[in-house]
């Protein structure tokens, strides 16, 4: 059998870190007894033995009263509320440059959860983990609390009236306002800021994303005649290249590209053909980590692969070869494989050298792909900052031409490169105003902060490709005292009309004529807000022209020598908006598994060669950063995540990790998030830890992943999984075998389909109010998720396969730690299901130490309420987010994975009442509901016909550890790799 | 070595009165530091009036002034403390508040021009002088900031349970020291016996703690569901109208109320004084502030949905006889034994909805006459992951 390792100490030396690891778990025990020895523990005992008693017998003797509870009841009730239902609204989710199509649960009032929009070609009912997570900072304490003039209370009329007697002043001498925003994907909002420049004149609009794609929308320019980023279509691929694009994980639309992507790639129902995915890449991704193929390179080195490889295709196409550097990594192969796949390839970058990405249109032109695998009718709008607009910004700001700023949505303080030369600047404008939802480093420095509404307060219509459009209405009123952007704007040119009322008018004169399907606006308005998205076909116009691609084959640089700092957007954190929320704080990187902190990862070879080892700290230009030495990353360059290091966010985002903004540097005219020649060097004796949560268990050599290639599974569809076929026939037992009479709920996890995103990890934290504990208890390996995404490598170090698996409770059917628990807490139901009865746990912990899948979480602490756990759950706003079907844990207590049990009892409910059978995939769990991948399936076992059962039946499926004789109702599908043999 | 966490040298008998002395200790020093605090908080007079004013309007509510008076005091129909009897007429504290902010003049005309048949009818031989009214409206002024005067909970079970400690105490000493009863089975018995009632009391207490079996709250509204459902016999489901399909059965919104207080404004037992609490919340916008009688722990996810929708479980069954309440009250202990010997008797309507029809091993045994009656408890009712998750 293969061997998988958790990390690289694991690989050099497992014993040691199996030795390690109990010293550890010896240590933390040894921590916790602490207290008795220090007195004589039987006679402490025996006092608080004796006092307990006492105070017991007094208060219940004494009667303690029970406290009144209110009962009140609406004035008017909605006819569509009903207490302890919840209701769904279709809304839609923009921060960061991510886009979804949204469902928000709202139960008596409060938006709790938030799934995909199974109507949405993008989300198609997926979503990724910042979407999942969102939800929660709505119910920030940080949130600007009302509007300001320089740290001082004002009222909403106050400010406006000074803000427009301003402007007119500005307007009468022609002073020069600039609006500052993030992309902007809104059409109304877009025809709103267009009327308030025609009012004001002379206001330059510029959009900005810390993390922008230049680099496609100035090639497209150029090859095509517009800015735009095509419409990637992964389902209808066969080959896909990938340039440092982790398009599974932050790139562009990773929730719609995962979709296709696993779509293209599952091997259910007897499908026998998968997309093959190259990756070139330095750091490991999420996307290189499911790549079949690949590459480990510099940054430097991208752009003579790229040229190769056009070069190649041209060759075979006829095309125009151009000259230029040589590339370092043989490509025959690749071009062989995309010549093989015309039309049905992809090529991609994530450069943003316009010349690399005037190649990758020259590639995909040539291979036929557009038109095809990459739509031009719909071009995605999620980023259309230009860099050198921001650049020529902060020299107007600079030079005291900017009479105005309006910021909105924007922090480039922090996340601008010369973040500290615009604070500077920001200073010089006469007045300067924040739309911002929450404090950040730029709104320090505005004058006025008219807060913003949180997304799901707020009315809102969408554009995320051209001709797909979505709306987002309110779903609570304003917690606090905020006015949405486009009111205030609307309120400044004096238009006396709401912001509903503007997209519904906007709606009616340019959506509603483009469609057939009603001739009543109402009717058509109404359907659309339902739905959520209103989308149409659209055709393209735009022609191909190969111009600026000779020019760019001579302006490929070669690589670079020395050592090179790749920046990369982490799939949690993003670009750093979004630092303040706990949750993502606290998923860990799907990668490194590393939680609460940005870290350098160095290579294996570098670290052993510089005698590093994890949370050593070295020395980037001047910047101290933790080590962590990860398989994969390429030779001499080092991986470190942007997003954190915010100074103003919050009381979970302030100085979290390092802020490496300051690092992404320009070339012509666009942001380069790399850096060459860095200077690296080891901070002796110093140590910084890291929050590092994949080596909490281990595989221990068993064959808990399965994998095969996809010749070896076309062959045989067993193989990989031949040990199942052992163990079964193996197995005995002295427990009678479990009888079922109605249902027995399950799950199947395809490990073909998961990409390891960790989107079901919050969904799973939003759905089941699990607590966050902080970096300190991470450490302490007591990290509460209920599902765990496992990252294991096998083979080279230097450039490992790697394999995830999502693992949750197993709900065995003989499961070892029912029979353990001396209290009967933890009993199995008629329904096949595993319960935990926390009111019955007294917290001997026998089933956490019984369970062979480590999937039980015991409460160390009393989470909620706690001011030594300060995050959501600390406070009441924060506790809002609670939902009430699930109760919340108490110190002492063990938990873990229901199967969503409250949603299995809501569904039965509701067959029972209409008298019919569940519907096939009626009941979704909160992590298969929301899976980009599909890669979860949830169903009845008892039912021979459902989805389920047969995939139980597939003879991929396996189960953890069956030679134990557990009976899982758990069950997984081989992994399948896509390799040339 | 064995160190004591006791600073003096306790012989190890003596230790067993540790949990004695603490409770003595709860029992005379803790109700003491609450009524000593009680009496730091400063008193409230209502503006301008003396102690004095208070009193002689206390004298006349009570019916302790005028002197030879021919009309029934007013704390007769008016109370001023909890009664176990039901009362119709709004109890004094009520009155209070209402009139609170309204100035005397109003209080006046409302008191001696009896508005609606049953206030007309017990104030008709009232009469008071001005002077003496405007003390009775000062004494209300000053009970609408003071509340009334409630009796404290029966001590009985205190007194006993010390009464109990103090005798073991004495025989522990005797025993101990003393030996002065002769016979040391007598102590040894009162020792057990005490401590085995003691042990009893607590348990009780204890398994009782967080049930509320006959609590039956003054509400802020002498609401009577004999009237409605029982005299009026308006449907449960009238008003509580999400019990078939929601967790919850629903407290009614204002508006409901409306739909025939609209037209009924004055009640045949309360008059007109209850209803208007009802037009004056949909007037003024403010809900009624109901107490809440049913309080499951939030652990137990009960679904009225599940009962009353898909059993048809009567009402009654866990509510009991409310159409004979005047006062509700919990009928039921809404213990979890209680929920599961229902469960266990509980039959399922198993052939005549079609979810059931999954349950093939059932159905097979049912028509191979292996079993003849599907309950609850057969289809995983009693599971714990039915209520509790």
């Amino acid at each position: 059998m293969k061997t998988y390792w958790r990390s690289i100490e694991e690989l050099s030396n497992p014993k040691e870190l199996r030795r390690e690891e109990v010293r550890e778990e010896a240590k933390q025990k040894s921590m916790l007894m602490r207290g008795d020895t220090e007195l004589n523990a039987a006679s402490r005992r025996d006092f608080l033995k004796t006092f307990g008693f006492g105070i017991a017998a007094a208060s219940i003797v004494a009667s303690c009263k029970r406290p009144v509870d209110k009962a009140i009841p609406y004035l008017i009730k909605p006819d569509e509320i009903n207490p302890g239902t919840a209701n769904y609204y279709a809304s839609s989710y923009f921060e960061g440059n991510e886009y979804g199509s949204i469902i928000v649960k709202v139960r008596d009032g409060r938006p709790i959860k938030i799934e995909g929009n199974t109507l949405s070609s993008i989300s198609q009912g997926g979503t990724s983990a910042r979407m999942q997570a969102s939800v929660l900072n709505l119910y920030d304490d940080a949130r600007f609390k009302g509007p300001s003039k320089s740290g001082q209370e004002i009222t909403w009329e106050k400010a406006d009236e000074e803000i427009i007697a301003q402007l007119a002043t500005l307007k009468s001498q022609g002073g020069k306002v600039v609006l500052l925003s993030s992309t902007i994907i809104s059409p109304s909002t877009r025809d709103v800021i267009r009327k308030f420049a025609e009012k004001q004149s002379n206001v330059e609009w510029i959009q900005y994303d810390p993390v922008s794609a230049s680099g496609i929308l100035e090639a497209n320019k150029k090859s095509f005649g517009t800015a735009f980023i095509p419409d990637y279509r992964f389902k209808q691929a066969k080959v896909v290249v990938s340039f440092g694009a982790d398009f599974l994980g932050s790139w562009l639309s990773s929730v719609e590209y995962t979709k296709g992507y696993t779509a293209a790639r599952q091997l259910q129902d007897g499908r026998k053909e998968m997309l093959r995915h190259y990756q070139f890449e330095s750091g490991l991704t999420l996307s290189g980590s499911n790549a079949d193929v690949r590459f480990p390179i510099k940054p430097s080195e991208e752009g003579a692969i790229v040229l190769a490889l056009y070069n190649a295709v041209a060759k075979a196409k006829g095309g125009l070869v151009l000259s230029g550097v040589q590339s370092s990594v043989d490509i025959s192969e690749l071009a062989k494989d995309l010549l093989e796949n015309e039309k049905q390839s992809i090529v991609i970058s994530g450069s943003n050298d316009v010349n690399i990405q005037l190649l990758v249109n020259g590639i995909n032109q040539l291979l036929g792909n557009y038109g095809q695998t990459i739509g031009l009718e719909n071009p995605l709008m999620t980023k259309q900052g230009i860099d050198k607009d921001t650049d020529r910004l902060l020299s107007d700001l600079k030079a005291g031409n900017v009479k105005a700023l309006l910021i909105w949505n924007a922090n480039p303080v922090y996340d601008h490169p010369k973040g500290k030369e615009f604070a500077e600047a920001i200073k010089k404008t006469g007045l300067s105003v924040s739309f911002s939802e929450r404090p950040d480093e730029t709104t320090a420095l505005c004058q006025y902060i008219l807060p913003e509404s949180n997304l799901l307060e707020s009315w809102n219509d969408m554009e995320p490709k051209s001709g797909i459009y979505s709306l987002s209405q309110p779903v609570i009123a304003p917690i606090f005292n905020s006015r949405q952007a486009q009111s205030t704007l609307l309120k400044w040119i004096g238009a006396d009309l709401n912001y509903r009322d503007y997209i519904k008018n906007y709606w009616k004169e340019t959506q509603f004529p483009k469609q057939k399907n009603t001739t009543d606006f109402r009717q058509f308005w109404n359907t659309s807000l339902q739905n959520g998205v209103f989308e149409m076909a659209l055709e393209s116009k735009l022609v191909y022209s190969p111009e600026g691609l000779s020019q760019a084959g001579s302006q490929i640089k070669g690589a670079a020598s020395g050592i090179e700092v790749v920046l990369y957007e982490s799939v949690g954190i993003g670009n750093g908006k979004l630092a303040n929320n706990p949750w993502l704080q606290e998923l860990p990187d799907p990668v490194a598994k590393i939680s609460w902190d940005n870290f350098a990862a160095v290579p294996v070879a570098y670290a052993a060669e510089n005698g590093l080892k994890n949370e050593d700290v070295i020395l980037v230009n001047g910047i101290e950063l933790p080590v962590f030495v990860q398989p994969g990353q390429a030779k001499d360059t080092i991986s470190v995540a942007l997003g954190y290091g915010r100074e103003i966010a919050g009381k979970v985002g302030d100085h979290t990790g390092t802020n490496l903004y300051p690092f992404v540097g320009t070339e012509s005219g666009t942001r380069q998030y790399f850096l060459t020649s860095a200077k690296v060097e080891k901070v002796p004796e110093k140590v910084f830890q890291l929050a590092i949560s994949q080596t909490h268990y281990s595989m221990e050599g068993r064959p808990i992943v399965r994998e095969t290639t996809l010749d070896e599974y076309i062959k045989n569809p067993v193989s990989g999984n031949e040990i199942k076929a052992e163990h079964e026939e193996k197995s005995v037992t002295l427990y009678e075998a479990p009888v079922y009479n109605g249902h027995h709920w399950g799950m199947a996890i395809d490990l073909n389909s998961c990409t390891g995103c960790g989107n079901c990890a919050i969904a799973c934290q939003a759905e089941n109010n699990i607590q966050v504990i902080g970096k300190e208890q991470v450490r302490n390996r007591r990290i509460m998720h209920w599902i765990r995404i496992d990252r294991y490598y096998s083979e080279n170090p230097e450039n490992p396969k790697v394999s995830f698996q999502p693992v949750m409770c197993q709900h065995c059917g003989n499961a070892p730690c029912e029979n353990v628990c001396p209290v009967a807490a933890t009993p199995h139901s008629e329904e096949g299901l595993n319960q935990m009865a926390y009111n019955r746990c007294v917290g001997t912990k026998y089933c956490v130490n019984n369970c062979p899948y480590k999937v039980r979480r015991f409460n160390w602490f009393q989470y909620v309420k706690n001011d030594k756990f300060d995050f959501a759950s600390n406070s009441d706003l924060g506790r809002m987010v609670l939902n009430p079907d699930v109760t919340v844990r108490s110190r002492g207590v063990v938990e873990k994975c229901s199967m969503c049990v409250q949603r299995i009892q809501e569904k039965k409910q509701l067959a029972k009442l209409e008298g019919r059978a569940i519907a096939e995939g009626e009941i979704k769990t909160a992590c298969s509901q929301s899976c980009p991948g599909n890669a979860i399936v949830f169903g009845d076992l008892e039912n021979p016909e459902s989805r389920i059962s047969k995939l139980f039946k597939d003879q991929r499926n396996y189960h953890l550890l069956e030679e134990l004789h557990t009976l899982p109702s758990v069950g997984y599908l081989t992994k399948v790799r896509n390799i040339n043999a | 070595m064995r160190k004591n966490f006791l600073p003096w040298h306790f012989s190890e008998h003596l230790k067993a009165c540790i949990p004695l002395i603490i409770l003595t200790f709860f029992f005379i020093v803790v109700p003491f530091s609450h009524k000593a605090n009680a009496n730091d908080e400063p008193e409230e007079f209502v503006e301008d009036h003396s102690h004095e004013d208070i009193q002689r309007g206390e004298r006349f509510f009570k019916g302790l002034l005028p002197k030879g008076r021919k009309f029934e005091a007013c704390v007769s129909c008016h109370n001023l403390s909890h009664s176990d009897e039901f009362n119709w007429n709004p109890s004094a504290v009520a009155i209070a508040v209402k009139f609170k902010e309204k100035d005397f003049a109003e209080f006046q005309s409302a008191v001696m021009q009896p508005n609606g048949k049953k206030m007309e009818a017990s104030h008709k031989d009232f009469t008071i002088e001005e002077e003496d009214l405007k003390k009775v409206k000062i004494y209300l002024d000053d009970l609408a900031i003071t509340g009334a005067h409630n009796e404290g909970p029966t001590i009985n079970q205190i007194v006993i349970f010390l009464l109990l400690g103090l005798l073991m105490t004495f025989a522990l000493l005797d025993l101990i020291f003393f030996h002065k009863v002769k016979y040391r089975f007598v102590t040894v018995l009162i020792l057990i016996i005490a401590i085995v009632v003691q042990v009893k009391m607590v348990a009780d207490a204890a398994i009782n703690l967080g049930r509320s079996q006959n609590y039956a709250p003054d509400q802020p509204i002498k609401f009577s569901h004999k009237v409605h459902a029982g005299d009026n016999k308006i449907d449960c489901k009238y008003c509580h109208h999400t019990a078939e399909f929601g967790k919850s059965a629903g407290i009614p919104a204002m508006e409901l109320c409306m739909n025939c207080h609209v037209l009924v404004r004055e009640g045949a037992n309360s008059g007109k004084f209850e209803i208007a609490k009802v037009v004056e919340a949909n007037e003024t916008k403010k809900p009624v502030e109901w107490i809440r009688l049913h309080n499951l722990p939030d652990h137990v996810f009960f679904s009225h949905a599940q009962h009353v929708g898909v059993a048809k479980v009567d009402c009654k069954q866990c509510h009991g006889q409310v159409q004979e309440m005047d006062v509700m009250s919990q009928y039921s202990d809404l213990s979890m034994g209680w929920c599961i010997n229902c469960h266990r008797d509980t039959k399922v309507n198993f052939k005549d909805n079609a979810y059931y029809d999954n349950y093939m091993k059932l159905h097979d045994q049912l028509k191979g006459g292996g079993i003849d009656t599907i309950r609850a408890v057969n289809i995983g009712a009693n599971d714990c992951m039915r209520c509790h998750y």
